[in-house]
């Protein structure tokens, strides 16, 4: 009888106490819930029925089975064990699991950092960046014999289009991979050609043996794949706030994750970071040591990459030839990635220029040190514009907002210079003498990349806009709206750092329900130069148009300057001036802009 | 409107032409893993839209080796490691021997569990050795970083 009261009591207890813990934020962190319900789709994560919205009845299923029999089922919750043991609500050893044993053996893990893989260079779309965990390793050597996990969607076979709209409407399944850390730099830093930026997490060792279960436990599962929302970016926010439930990272990004936000965010939370590493992409590493080269050492250079023959001059000094053979021998495998060398001709250059290199005794003077470009200064990525200007001399008061992500003319700190996207961006104004609103432009979506071909690199400039604009009719000044697309290619060329130029050739399709002829294609030219003087920037454009319908035939003016107040405030100006062979416009305008 | 994005971003990738074209029958010599997972502009492009992963779906660790020894002749497995890291990391391994100091060197003297500085001052000095030939592949540089270790 006392036994049983005993009994009684003592379960009586742990279930007020169990009660309390379903609702604490480190279970519901573990189940991955937010706002009621987890974000985990595989079935086989829950225990209870009702596991996905209700984490009590889960978190008792989960006390149930390691109070039970079942080790096979036991082994793909360690971390949920973790946290019963340390609530006191579960009393039983963890079983043997050997391929869980495997996986910490393999990993020898030592911490945990944060990896940020910027832009692919001359590919704005890929701006946003990707983030995946890196498990460090205490194996001796270094960190390239440590494992990232990656998280991303599964995807098959089907054809690019679809892919891509599998990619965003959640037609994909998405799960972690595991590999090892060398196979990452290689894929990001010497094939796609990305920097990797390194935040080294400040976990305990009881943090870290969390991170290792709960990543064994979440890696037997799948969830729904969103580009825009829940996205490897997303998905590894939860999994350290799994880890340290006080960081609350994930409800900072409710409705979209741009990975660049997700590291600023990382980077921000109290006490999580303890130091950060640079890894520059191979195109990164190759300018770099062009430019710290002397005007001997680059012309030694350029004659390599010309005659193909590694000879230099007899009176350069041994430290001063390494850097050019060095630098030589990464061109030469970045022109084998870009297909631009035969396999038998590569391996002859690249051993050419190592057996040279190889009988220097001394070091090079340039190393693959330097600081790069951190991604943690780039301006928030929503921005909202105020401002007022002048139209064919009416006064207008203008607001804009978008929600993503850089113009050429915003302060290009920590993000690639010439890359462009604007997603969504939306003008409204108001006019004075008519009293009027209206809505002045939507950009669906547009897509720049202007990058300068040197003696090395011959990259394809580019662009891709479809925007709903307030259009003038030349022939009796009446406005309304058109839909544009624009597709056009060409070349850039810098003339100095600061200064650069392109060129693009257009086609374009235009429709205005309004006017008497209300489709036209159109064939353009886009002439733009582009200054950098750090806190100012000038983009001066000018587009000489021919349509198969008079009235879309124009040659627009464009003068944009951008003044940096701080990194989230800038001052910008505009001024437009549009030959339509009839009722000229011209308008200027002025205003702030603000990242948030 | 995602799905308008998406028309928007498919019928700009659509003109810019992909120029993937992979070399075949590298072998596990120098350049060989370059091409591995290679595509050209367009799937680089969509593939930001998923961040895809291609293949098996079972968690575990995949090691990244390309089958480079189908008849066994590296063993144990600290051989077996240093291949897998020398099949995927040549080309750096490659440079860093050449210049006698770098990360593939400190790593590989630590798989082999040998002093780094010597080691590096070793593979330096037998380049000529280590890459006899141009083709000279995993296995072979395997096999004679083990004995140049050694020795």
């Amino acid at each position: 009888m006392r036994y049983f009261v005993f009994l009684s009591l003592f379960l009586l207890a742990t279930t007020a106490r169990a009660a309390d813990f379903a609702q604490s934020e480190a279970w519901l962190a573990a189940g991955h819930y937010q706002n009621g319900e987890s974000s985990i789709d595989s079935p086989s994560f829950f225990l209870s029925k009702d596991g996905k919205k209700n984490p009590a009845t889960e978190l008792e299923a989960t006390i149930k089975l390691f109070a039970g029999k079942d080790d096979e089922k036991k082994c793909l919750f360690p971390s949920r064990y973790l946290l019963l043991k340390k609530a006191g609500l579960v009393k039983s050893q963890f079983p043997q699991c050997d391929e869980y044993e495997q996986f910490k053996k393999d990993l020898q893990p030592a911490g945990v950092t944060l990896l940020f893989t910027d832009a692919y260079m001359n590919n704005p779309s890929s701006m946003f960046g990707h983030t995946l965990l890196r498990i460090d390793t205490k194996r001796k050597g270094t960190q390239l014999l440590a494992h990232g996990a990656n998280y991303g969607a599964f995807t098959g076979d089907e054809p690019g289009a679809l892919y891509a709209v599998l990619g965003l409407t959640g037609g994909y399944f998405g799960g972690f991979t595991v590999k090892p850390y060398y196979d990452i730099i290689n894929t990001y830093n010497n094939i796609e050609n990305r920097d990797i930026w390194e935040l080294n997490l400040d976990f305990s060792p009881e943090e870290l043996d969390f991170f290792v279960a709960h990543l064994w436990e979440i890696g037997q599962t799948q969830s729904r794949y969103y580009f825009f929302s829940r996205n490897c970016s997303y998905m590894l926010m939860e999994m350290l706030d799994a880890v340290r439930p006080s960081l609350k990272l994930a409800r900072q990004f409710p409705v979209h994750a741009i990975p660049l936000d997700t590291f600023k965010a990382a980077y921000r939370a109290q006490g999580l970071v303890k130091g950060m590493n640079y890894r520059p992409s191979r195109q990164n590493k190759i300018r770099h040591r062009y430019r710290e080269m002397t005007p001997k050492q680059r012309q030694a250079y350029r004659n390599i990459i010309k005659n193909k023959q590694f000879e230099l001059p007899a009176d350069m000094s041994e430290a001063y030839k390494a850097d050019v053979l060095e630098t030589a021998y990464q061109y030469v495998q970045y022109q084998y990635v870009a297909g631009d060398l035969e396999l038998k001709e590569y391996r002859r250059q690249s051993f050419d220029a190592l057996r040279a290199r190889s009988k220097l005794g001394d070091k090079g003077r340039i190393g693959d040190d330097f600081a790069g470009n951190p991604p943690l200064q780039a301006h928030e990525s929503m921005r909202l514009t105020v401002g007022a200007g002048v139209r064919n001399g009416e006064g207008f008061e203008e607001v804009g907002l978008r929600p993503a992500y850089q113009s050429l003319t915003d302060n290009s700190f920590g993000l690639p210079k010439g890359a462009e996207i604007n997603f969504l961006e939306t003008r409204f104004r108001h006019y004075d003498e008519q009293d009027k609103y209206v809505l002045q432009n939507f950009d669906l979506l547009t897509i720049r990349s202007i990058s300068p071909i040197d003696a090395m690199f011959t990259p394809v400039s580019f662009q891709i806009r479809a925007n709903v604009e307030r259009w003038q009719n030349p022939q009796n000044g009446r406005e309304g709206y058109i839909g544009n697309l624009t597709v056009g290619s060409g070349g850039a060329y810098a003339f100095a750092d600061w200064l650069w130029g392109f060129a693009l050739l257009n086609t374009k399709a235009a429709y205005g329900g309004f006017l008497p002829h209300n489709s036209w294609l159109a064939f353009g030219a886009d002439l733009g130069v582009m200054a950098d003087f750090g806190k100012w920037k000038i983009l001066g454009e000018i587009e000489p148009q021919w349509a198969s319908q008079k009235i879309g035939q124009q040659t627009s003016y464009k003068l944009e300057m951008n003044y940096v107040l701080s990194t989230n405030w800038a001052f910008g100006m505009q001024a437009l001036y549009n030959d339509a062979r009839g009722d000229d416009e011209e308008e200027f305008s002025a205003g702030f802009r603000w990242y948030f | 409107m995602k799905k308008i994005y998406m028309a928007a971003i498919t019928a700009g990738v659509l003109a810019l032409s992909s120029n993937a074209n992979a070399y075949d029958s590298t072998g596990c010599g120098l350049g060989s893993m370059a091409w591995r997972g290679q595509s050209g502009i367009v799937p680089q492009v969509l593939a930001a839209t998923t961040n895809g992963i291609f293949g098996t779906q079972t968690f575990g660790i995949s090691t990244g080796t390309s089958g480079c020894d189908p008849n066994g002749r590296v063993t144990g497995g600290t051989g077996r490691m240093l291949l897998a890291f020398l099949e995927n990391n040549m080309e750096q391994f490659a440079l860093d021997a050449a210049a006698g100091e770098g990360e593939t060197l400190v790593t590989v003297a630590g798989i082999l569990n040998v002093d780094e500085k010597t080691f590096a001052g070793k593979v330096q000095n037998n380049f000529g050795v280590l890459f006899a030939s141009n083709d000279v592949d995993a296995v072979d540089l395997t096999l004679s970083v083990m004995q140049l270790a050694k020795a």
